[in-house]
């Protein structure tokens, strides 16, 4: 479970996100949506433990993720960043092999069986077993980001945040990805992603946490955000709501900025 | 073949090196006197005193600095994340040189010089470090830019120093600067093992996080390495095993750089197979380098760090870009 107690996010002193109070249960798959530059990454970072808030409470499992010794939060969050740092010559199950680190002391090389079959797991789960002895540089961007969700996975940490995972693939990879997220958050792990495509989140999250005008506007079902006030608050641009054969709904910039950028 | 194939193939071709540069040397002895001595070190001939009193130091010596500097460069290389580096990054040598130089002016016997440029190239590595502090952990570019703008001025501090000394001072300055095992013993060698061992026992404690640490900072931390730690502890092994080679055979560049790109050509950038195979093909090069400084133009001596780069170079570039054009 991940709670927070009035807790306000920004970043060198500077406050991005208003403080706000929000629980996550275990097992949910939040996104998190609102406009570039509006702290979502900075929420992400103070759940991940790497940033404290400026102000109120942070816990993950009842602890505090920033008092936490690097191992031991490693065992509880499992981070997949949006940092497309190059990696020269691993193949792609040397980097999943990366997510079983926390397990072992620094003297233990080897890899043992429940490290086999935590990153077989992790493998197949993200629908990657065929490539395990791939060389990374060499997969596309789709089949690169669920390599890195393999490695959250094998990890073994029972909340995984994740920033952008789907930004900059192509619809069918996105959903693939987002499925399989949503069939981790089936089975009992806490999702909180940062997103940028609103019927994307809608699709796949049990709820939306939308950020703007320096606060945590709305932290709701997908049914109570997609209200037009509410994401026109967010996004600065008209928008429209309308109703998918399914009954879902689905929102739509309708036309230029009115008023230009809100600004973060 | 496998990793650990590839490892024993080097291990032998290491053991070959090392055998190769005791069979050569200024005085010709028979190959088959040589393995009789080799085999008896109590037989009390001038071949056993040849072999075990002037040639076995030297070639020994000779490996482990090999194998000490292919390491350091190894290390920085991962830690860093960046193929430019090399041992004396941190600025162990030029420290060190322009300490030996200014002690050489000052009158200080030879025994102790590398002792003294064991303490001067570890403060010089620890005063570069606490430039590139930020945080709790170092900053890369600035630990770069610091090593770079220190060894110059180290240099500038050796430049000085020569150009005011006499000649006698000069050549003794020179020969430790061109990089020598000539004239080094055992003591030489015990006195730096210590630190040397040290040094390898942090790079083996470093072993797991610099393997995770190729995914980039951000995606280590995320698995739980505790990157400001782990920069520290690499750092400091570097440095130790940089400031032991340097103490016992003045300045050999060339192998901190060029043997990690080796190794990783034949066992993969894995450091659990990376620093062993670096070990090893550091210490074959500088072996056979100990030789060949001792025979091309016998009785005169070349110095090893001069060998290295006039044979290592060109054929370093040769065999790296004709890879490169064999992997595109």
């Amino acid at each position: 479970m991940i709670a927070l107690h009035a807790a306000e996010i920004g970043i060198d002193g500077r406050s991005l996100i208003a403080p706000a109070t929000a629980t996550i249960e275990a097992g949910r798959f939040v996104a998190i949506l609102g406009a570039n530059g509006v702290g979502k990454t900075t929420l992400l970072r103070v759940l991940a433990g790497a940033l404290r808030p400026l102000r109120g409470e942070v816990r993950i499992a009842g602890s505090d993720p920033a008092t936490l010794a690097p191992l031991a939060r490693a065992h509880r969050i499992a981070l997949v960043t949006s940092d497309d740092a190059p990696v020269d010559g691993l193949s792609a199950r040397d980097v999943v092999a990366a997510g079983r680190y926390p397990f072992h002391r620094w003297w233990e090389w080897t890899e043992d069986r429940d490290d086999t079959g935590a990153i077989e797991r992790a493998l197949a789960a993200v629908g990657m077993s065929g490539f395990s002895g791939r060389r990374f540089e060499t997969l596309s961007s789709g089949e690169r980001q669920r390599i890195w969700i393999a490695l959250a996975l094998a990890q073994g940490a029972p909340v995984l945040l994740l920033d952008e995972p789907t930004s900059h693939l192509d619809v069918r990879v996105a959903h693939e990805i987002l499925a399989l997220l949503r069939a981790q958050a089936e089975a009992g792990r806490t999702i909180v992603c940062a997103m940028h495509d609103l019927n994307d989140a809608a699709t796949y999250a049990d709820a939306l946490m939308l950020l703007g005008d320096r606060s945590m506007l709305a932290f709701d079902v997908p049914e109570r955000v997609f209200t037009e006030p509410l994401l026109e608050r967010a996004y600065g641009i008209p928008m429209e709501i309308v109703r998918a054969s399914s009954g879902a709904p689905r929102a739509f910039a309708t036309g230029n900025a009115s008023g230009g950028y809100p600004g973060p | 073949m496998n990793v650990p194939t590839r490892l024993a193939g080097l291990f032998a071709i290491a053991l070959l090196a090392l055998i190769a540069s005791l069979l050569v040397g200024g005085s010709s002895v028979a190959p088959g006197d040589l393995l009789y001595a080799l085999a008896h070190p109590h037989a009390g001939s001038d071949v056993v005193t040849i072999l075990w009193q002037l040639r076995m130091p030297r070639v020994c010596i000779a490996a482990v600095v090999g194998a000490e500097l292919a390491i350091a460069g190894a290390l920085l290389q991962g830690l860093l994340r960046n193929p430019l580096v090399d041992s004396y990054l941190t600025g162990v040598s030029p420290g060190a040189a322009a300490a030996i130089a200014l002690s050489v002016v000052a009158g200080i016997a030879a025994p102790a010089l590398p002792a003294i440029g064991f303490v001067a190239g570890l403060g010089t590595a620890m005063l570069v470090a606490a430039f590139a502090r930020r945080g709790a952990g170092l900053d890369a570019i600035r630990l770069i830019l610091c090593g770079v703008s220190l060894s110059a001025l180290f240099s500038a501090v050796v430049t000085l120093v020569l150009t005011r000394a006499g000649a006698d001072y000069a050549a003794q300055i020179l020969a430790w600067l061109a990089g020598s095992t000539a004239g080094r013993g055992w003591h030489d060698l015990f006195f730096t093992l210590p630190y040397a061992a040290l040094g390898l026992a942090f790079a083996l404690a470093a072993v797991p996080a610099l393997n995770v640490l190729r995914l980039g900072e951000t995606r280590a931390t995320a698995v739980g390495v505790n990157v400001a730690r782990t920069q520290w502890v690499i750092l400091i092994a570097a440095a130790l095993l940089a400031a032991s080679a340097v103490a016992v055979s003045g300045s050999i560049g060339f192998v901190g750089l060029v043997v990690p790109h080796l190794a990783r050509r034949v066992v993969g950038g894995d450091a659990r197979s990376l620093l062993p195979a670096s070990a090893l093909l550091g210490a074959a090069l500088c072996a056979i380098a100990d030789a060949a400084s001792r025979s091309i133009a016998a009785p005169a001596e070349l110095p090893v760090g001069v060998l290295l780069a006039f044979v290592g170079v060109p054929t370093f570039l040769y065999l790296y870009l004709n890879m490169q054009k064999a992997a595109a």
